[in-house]
């Protein structure tokens, strides 16, 4: 485990942005993620990177502190809403986890906000690059930037 | 098993001070379970560091390495061909684990990033419950298999001491009245007139003050 399995490259200089953002989001909230969040990458470059979980209820503190330690300076945790998990407590227990990486993150002397949980709105199903746009739109980087 | 936590971040980046090339080793026994020192948490430590590292703009090298179990020289082994590449080493083992491995590297600065906090059963999934202090002198069939050593705040032999409220700890009212689990369950088990018993001072020679205990089994030594 000694690499970082997420490759979140750092935006292009072409870009006036040095924001980078990393997606973990519950597939199960749009059924045609795969096309949804292929159409945003190629429109956004590498400033964007989804990470399509079988449920929240998957992710790990430590795909959060990987995502920010290969270059993201925003990472969402996308969700289905509350009491609809098709597994029953994947969003809770992700929820869980992504406060315990909070910690971790704040321990290491980073802010927390680096690291958000976001709701999907019902009903589902859902647009995942909707959603991306939104948070793209009203995100604001205000983590140092790391080494490449 | 035994049991452990992480110790803060700033006391192990203090501890790693000015060393730039860091080998981090992990237990994947019992500090595993616990979620202290197994392979995701030497992960994470990981991440942390480098996290850290980055921000204070300084250049770290860290390689993590997880084996079966610090405190047996076997394993151990797996250790010593790279160990000469690293200027020290950062244990997520017990105790007992650093220990160990300080004997078989001796050349080598060997830090721990655990605190060892005693031996403890897997209550429920994310509790460990610690339930033993080692004493060396069980007599776990004396206390319907509760020990008072360890669960009674005041390591009581000979009954409760009127503290309790509703079955709690006065002590603590988070933890249950280890006296009310002993009179349950010799109830339920029907050996309540053993409570009549009056049970001699522990003997506290058995896991103090001779040093280390030893355990010498020679059908077991080469």
């Amino acid at each position: 485990m000694g690499r970082p399995f997420f490759m979140v490259a750092r935006m292009k200089d072409t870009n006036q942005s040095n924001e980078n953002v990393a997606i973990f989001f519950c597939r199960q909230i749009d059924s045609d993620q795969d096309a949804h969040r292929r159409s945003l990458e190629r429109e956004r470059g590498s400033r964007i990177r989804f990470y399509p979980l079988p449920c929240t209820g998957r992710v790990e503190a430590l795909h959060f502190l990987k995502a920010l330690e290969a270059g993201a300076n925003k990472v969402y945790l996308v969700m289905c809403p509350p009491g609809v998990c098709r597994y029953g407590q994947g969003n809770t227990r992700a929820r869980k986890r992504l406060e315990y990486a909070k910690g971790l993150i704040r321990e290491a002397g980073y802010s927390d906000e680096c690291l958000e949980v976001v709701s999907a709105p019902g009903p589902l199903p859902v647009s995942i690059d909707g959603i991306a746009r939104q948070l793209l739109d009203r995100a604001e980087v205000d983590l140092p930037v790391r080494p490449a | 098993m035994i049991t452990a936590e992480r110790k803060p971040l700033s006391e192990i980046r203090a501890s790693i001070g000015p060393y730039k090339k860091v080998l981090m080793v992990g237990c994947g026994t019992c500090v595993a379970e616990c979620a202290a020192g197994g392979e995701k948490e030497v992960a994470l430590l990981a991440s942390q560091l480098r996290l850290m590292a980055a921000k204070e703009g300084r250049e770290i090298e860290l390689k993590e390495l997880t084996i079966d179990r610090q405190c047996i020289y076997e394993f151990i082994d797996q250790v010593t061909p790279v160990v000469d590449k690293y200027d020290v080493i950062l244990s997520l083992g017990c105790g007992a684990g650093v220990q160990a491995m300080a004997e078989v590297l001796p050349k080598i600065h060997i830090i721990p990033a655990l605190n060892t906090t005693g031996l403890a059963e897997t209550k429920e999934q994310g509790l460990w419950l610690e339930d033993c202090r080692g004493c060396g002198d069980c007599k776990l069939d004396r206390f319907a298999d509760v020990c008072p050593i360890t669960r009674c705040a005041k390591s009581l032999f000979n009954g409760p001491c009127g503290g309790s409220k509703e079955g709690r700890c006065e002590v603590d009212p988070d933890t249950p009245c280890a006296w009310q689990a002993i009179v349950t369950r010799l109830e339920e088990t029907g050996r309540l007139d053993s409570m009549d018993d009056i049970e001699p001072p522990a003997n506290w020679a058995k896991t103090q003050g001779k040093g280390p205990r030893k355990i010498v089994r020679e059908d077991q030594r080469t």
